[in-house]
């Protein structure tokens, strides 16, 4: 019997069960199929853009705003307070995995996407944005975007000239280059057939960061900072940043690639390590396929491998993210939430669910479709009564579009330290 | 024609994470699960000419399978298409000896100190090299005298007198090779005041799947089928393995990968830590003695694949004394009969490697783990003895 079973293991399970497990609460967590870590930029996004499309700088005023004006959205249903103190915690956490992040204290900065594009989020990883690099913008630097000549999962032309474009650079110098490695030496493997999983690894060995960093100098030209995909390792990464820094005497900024993320994937396996050294129980391999509820009551999970009543536990809380994740699925007239079948907000007709043109500005309805909660994120059975012992979180949600509103993040950590918080009162007494 | 159930390479993403947790991708040349699963099926299927002979060198450890977003049976469709595109010559004797465990146990254990005499010389071991491409370094595990089946009705005849039963489906490795972990099954389960069964089976097939011997494993997993649910129906008892890999086929190969129904059983058998784990829930435990010992526990492949991992750990932290260090979960190498050929030799110790140095570092007295050739391959690269969870149980009970 647990005291806490959270279903997903993404940025939202994963944070839960880290609170949780850190009050000593019996705490496990059962997850089928990686997170959508492994795709983020591996920046935490709280709230980046507003209703009407505005670049939000301060966001915590911005959440308050929401209130007003949109009750049923996750952010609504928390404490301003909770929501500050959540990420305070998750940067905490990150930290004693010696993953640190960068906050530009209190309000949102600018972190660049694969295509140069750049995008208001809150906290970036140290080597992706840091007070230097803002220092560094402000300056006539010269900059240069750097690629490994054949690696086809980033465009540092497009970026370059994305950037070139961007009026929040227009004082700097910047210039595009390539890194000459045609193959890998260890696995022999070329860059073309590679992807950033395979040169994190190249890096990690150590073996060969001489033999990159004079590659890097020769590409940087006279630039003094450089950009790279980020591929500087997978959990080493501060160790062989700083060698870099020191072979090479430029200052080293990551961009993300397309998937897989190896930004994204730290913060995963950051939060897995911390999760179990905390004692928690971490279960991959196995999803829940459904659960039963009496009296209000979860009163036991199965999962696909275990059909029988396998898992009991004296809270549960779904964190299984969105579509891409399983936690919503949808059939060709219907959507609905597979492991309890719970109550829904999303619309019937098919054609509202998308909208036609792909890079829409005004995103896609489906984005914001989810389970429906009351104020204390605990959802409603098909009958329409509230589930007392199970908790909603995460991207699982509805009411909100992480992807309009740049804020999946935020809504992640937060509605996770709420759910956790209540469980430790509930646990304790 | 494409068949309605193979179409689970069109639900892939083309996310590559697949990729970055697969072991062989990692130390070679193979291209990875999403290459050769989803994105080469669709071709292979319309122009079986387009197969590609770097198939081969996926292990079948099925990371890709518990990491892929989307439930594509990536390891399913790679097995899938090893045997039904590549070319093989029909006479493999190693991959016979290799593959036909049930065979060369029989055999084996009639004569075990002659079999084993030899297979521990390094001029027989040379000439299993040049001959069928054994690889010399590798220790061929060593054989019982008997059978294990023997043994426990000599030894056992008492098992009636239990309130609760189960069957136990004790596999290739306790019948030939390894009688403690079966007799160390039956006094842990005796002490749970639970019976032990056996009934008729043969090897659940695993070596002839990952072998290409496809016929010979849909015979024996039909043969397994049916006897084990003519018991089930009989006795409604639960069927136990202590092989992680023989429970993940009982359960779910037969069914997926050799498309039988094994409806009957599948959610009957349990890996034996699961079905003790719940004994324990339900507060039928024994009394425990301390084992004070210093361990590292490896958790197999195959047992990640089940959602099975965290049942062994339960046990095993409830067992006063012993020292337990969680080892990272990654692939030992070995994958079954993989390791035992001289052409996957380098790639399985190379992937080996980070598991062989942080068991070092951990220091332990013993490592545990839970599958039989992840055992062997952790004895043979690290200077420490490996036990079975069940075999630390035993030793945990106070008699
Ligand atoms: C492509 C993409 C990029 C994004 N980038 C960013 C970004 O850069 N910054 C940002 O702040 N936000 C980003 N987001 C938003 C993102 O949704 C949230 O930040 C957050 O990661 C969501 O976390 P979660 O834990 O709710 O869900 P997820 O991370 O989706 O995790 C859900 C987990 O549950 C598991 N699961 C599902 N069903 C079951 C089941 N039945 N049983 C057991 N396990 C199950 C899944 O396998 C998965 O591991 C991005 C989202 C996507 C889709
Ligand atoms: S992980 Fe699954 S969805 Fe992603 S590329 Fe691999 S098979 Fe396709
Ligand atoms: S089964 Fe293992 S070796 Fe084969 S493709 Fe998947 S991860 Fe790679």
């Amino acid at each position: 019997m647990y005291d806490c079973l959270i279903i997903g293991g993404g940025l939202a399970g994963l944070t839960c069960g880290i609170k949780c497990a850190k009050e000593g609460l019996r705490t496990a967590i059962i997850s089928g199929g990686i997170n959508s870590l492994h795709f983020s930029s591996g920046s935490i996004d709280l709230m980046g853009y507003s209703a009407d499309k505005n670049i939000i700088h301060n966001p915590f005023k911005h959440i308050k705003s929401i209130k007003r004006k949109n009750p049923q959205h996750p952010y609504a249903k928390i404490p301003v307070k909770t929501i500050e103190e959540s990420i305070t915690f998750l940067t905490d956490e990150l930290k004693s995995e010696k993953l640190l992040f960068y906050n530009n204290s209190g309000k949102n900065h600018f972190r660049i996407t694969a295509i140069g594009a750049t995008k208001p989020t809150y906290l970036s990883q140290e080597s992706v944005f840091n007070e230097q690099l803002d220092l560094a913008l402000k300056n006539n630097t010269r900059i240069s975007i750097l690629n490994f000549e054949g690696f086809r999962d980033y465009y540092q032309e497009f970026a370059f000239s994305n950037l070139k474009k961007n009026s929040l650079f227009n004082k700097l110098n910047i210039s595009s280059g390539s890194i000459k490695l045609s193959f890998l030496p260890d696995t022999k493997k070329h860059l073309l057939e590679s992807n950033s999983i395979d040169i994190a690894r190249l890096f990690e060995t150590e073996k060969y960061l001489p033999r990159i960093s004079e590659e890097i100098k020769k590409a940087a030209g006279d630039s003094t900072i450089i950009t790279l995909p980020a591929f500087i390792g997978l959990n080493n990464y501060n160790k062989i940043h700083k060698r870099l820094l020191e072979l090479t005497g430029l200052q080293i900024y990551e961009i993300p690639t397309l998937p897989p993320s190896i930004l994204g994937m730290r913060i995963d396996n950051a939060l897995k390590s911390r999760f179990s050294s905390l004692g928690g129980e971490f279960i991959a391999g196995d999803k829940a396929a459904g659960g039963e509820i009496y009296n209000h009551r979860v009163t036991h999970i199965y999962t696909e491998n275990y059909t029988e009543a396998t898992h009991h536990a004296k809270y549960y809380v779904l964190s299984t993210g969105s579509f891409l994740s399983g936690g919503l699925q949808s059939g060709f007239n219907k959507m609905y939430e597979p492991v309890f079948n719970l109550q829904f907000n999303w619309s019937r007709k098919r054609n509202k669910w998308y909208s036609d043109n792909f890079f829409s500005a005004e995103s896609h309805p489906f984005l914001s479709f989810g389970v429906n909660t009351n104020a204390a994120l605990h959802p409603y059975d098909k009958d329409g009564n509230v589930i007392d012992n199970l908790y909603c979180i995460g991207a699982v949600l509805s009411d909100y579009d992480p992807v309009r509103e740049a804020s999946g993040g935020g809504v992640a950590v937060s509605t996770a330290c709420y759910a956790a918080q209540k469980i430790i009162n509930g646990i304790k007494g | 024609m494409i068949k309605l159930q193979n179409i689970s390479f069109d639900h892939c993403i083309k996310c590559t994470i697949c990729n970055v947790y697969c072991p062989v991708a990692r130390v070679s040349l193979f291209p990875g699960p999403k290459q050769s699963g989803p994105d080469t099926e669709r071709f292979r299927i319309k122009s079986p000419e387009l197969v590609d002979s770097t198939l081969k060198l996926c292990s079948n450890c099925k990371r890709c399978e518990i990491a892929c977003p989307s439930n594509v049976k990536i390891a399913d469709i790679i097995q899938e298409a090893k045997w039904k595109y590549l070319k093989r010559r029909w006479f493999r004797p190693r991959d016979l000896i290799l593959s036909r465990t049930d065979l060369m146990g029989k055999f084996a254990t009639l004569f075990n100190s002659i079999v084993n005499f030899f297979t521990r010389r390094s001029i027989v071991k040379f000439f299993l090299y040049l001959f069928i491409g054994i690889p010399y370094q590798k220790t061929l595990p060593e054989y019982e005298n008997g059978t294990f089946e023997k043994h426990f009705y000599k030894n056992y005849p008492d098992q009636n007198k239990f309130p609760d039963h189960v069957v136990f489906f004790h596999g290739c490795f306790v019948n030939y090779n390894n009688h403690k972990l079966g007799r160390d099954l039956v006094k842990v389960l005796n002490s749970l005041n639970v019976g032990v069964n056996l009934v008729k089976e043969k090897c659940c097939g695993v070596p002839l799947i990952a072998n290409g011997y496809i016929n010979k494993a849909k015979k024996n997993a039909q043969y397994n089928i049916n006897s084990l649910s003519e018991i089930h129906e009989k006795s409604n008892f639960k069927i136990v393995s202590t092989s992680s890999s023989c429970t993940y086929a009982l359960k779910n190969e037969y069914s997926n990968l050799l498309n039988l129904d094994n409806s009957a059983i599948s959610n009957e058998i349990e890996y034996i830590t699961k079905f003790i784990y719940d004994r324990f829930e339900s507060g039928n435990i024994f009394k425990m003695k301390p084992v004070p010992l210093r361990a590292a526990y490896h958790s197999p492949c195959h047992l990640e694949r089940l959602g099975g991992v965290i049942y062994t750990i339960d046990l095993l932290k409830r067992i006063p004394g012993l020292d337990l260090v969680i080892l990272h979960s990654e692939c030992c190498g070995i994958a079954g009969t993989y390791g035992f050929k001289k052409e996957y030799y380098k790639l399985s110790q190379d992937i080996g490697k980070d598991l062989f140095r942080s068991i070092e570092t951990a220091n332990p007295e013993i490592v545990i783990t839970d599958c039989e050739t992840c055992a062997l391959q952790i004895e043979m690269n690290t200077q420490f003895k490996v036990l079975h969870p069940v075999n630390i149980l035993a030793m945990a009970v106070k008699e």
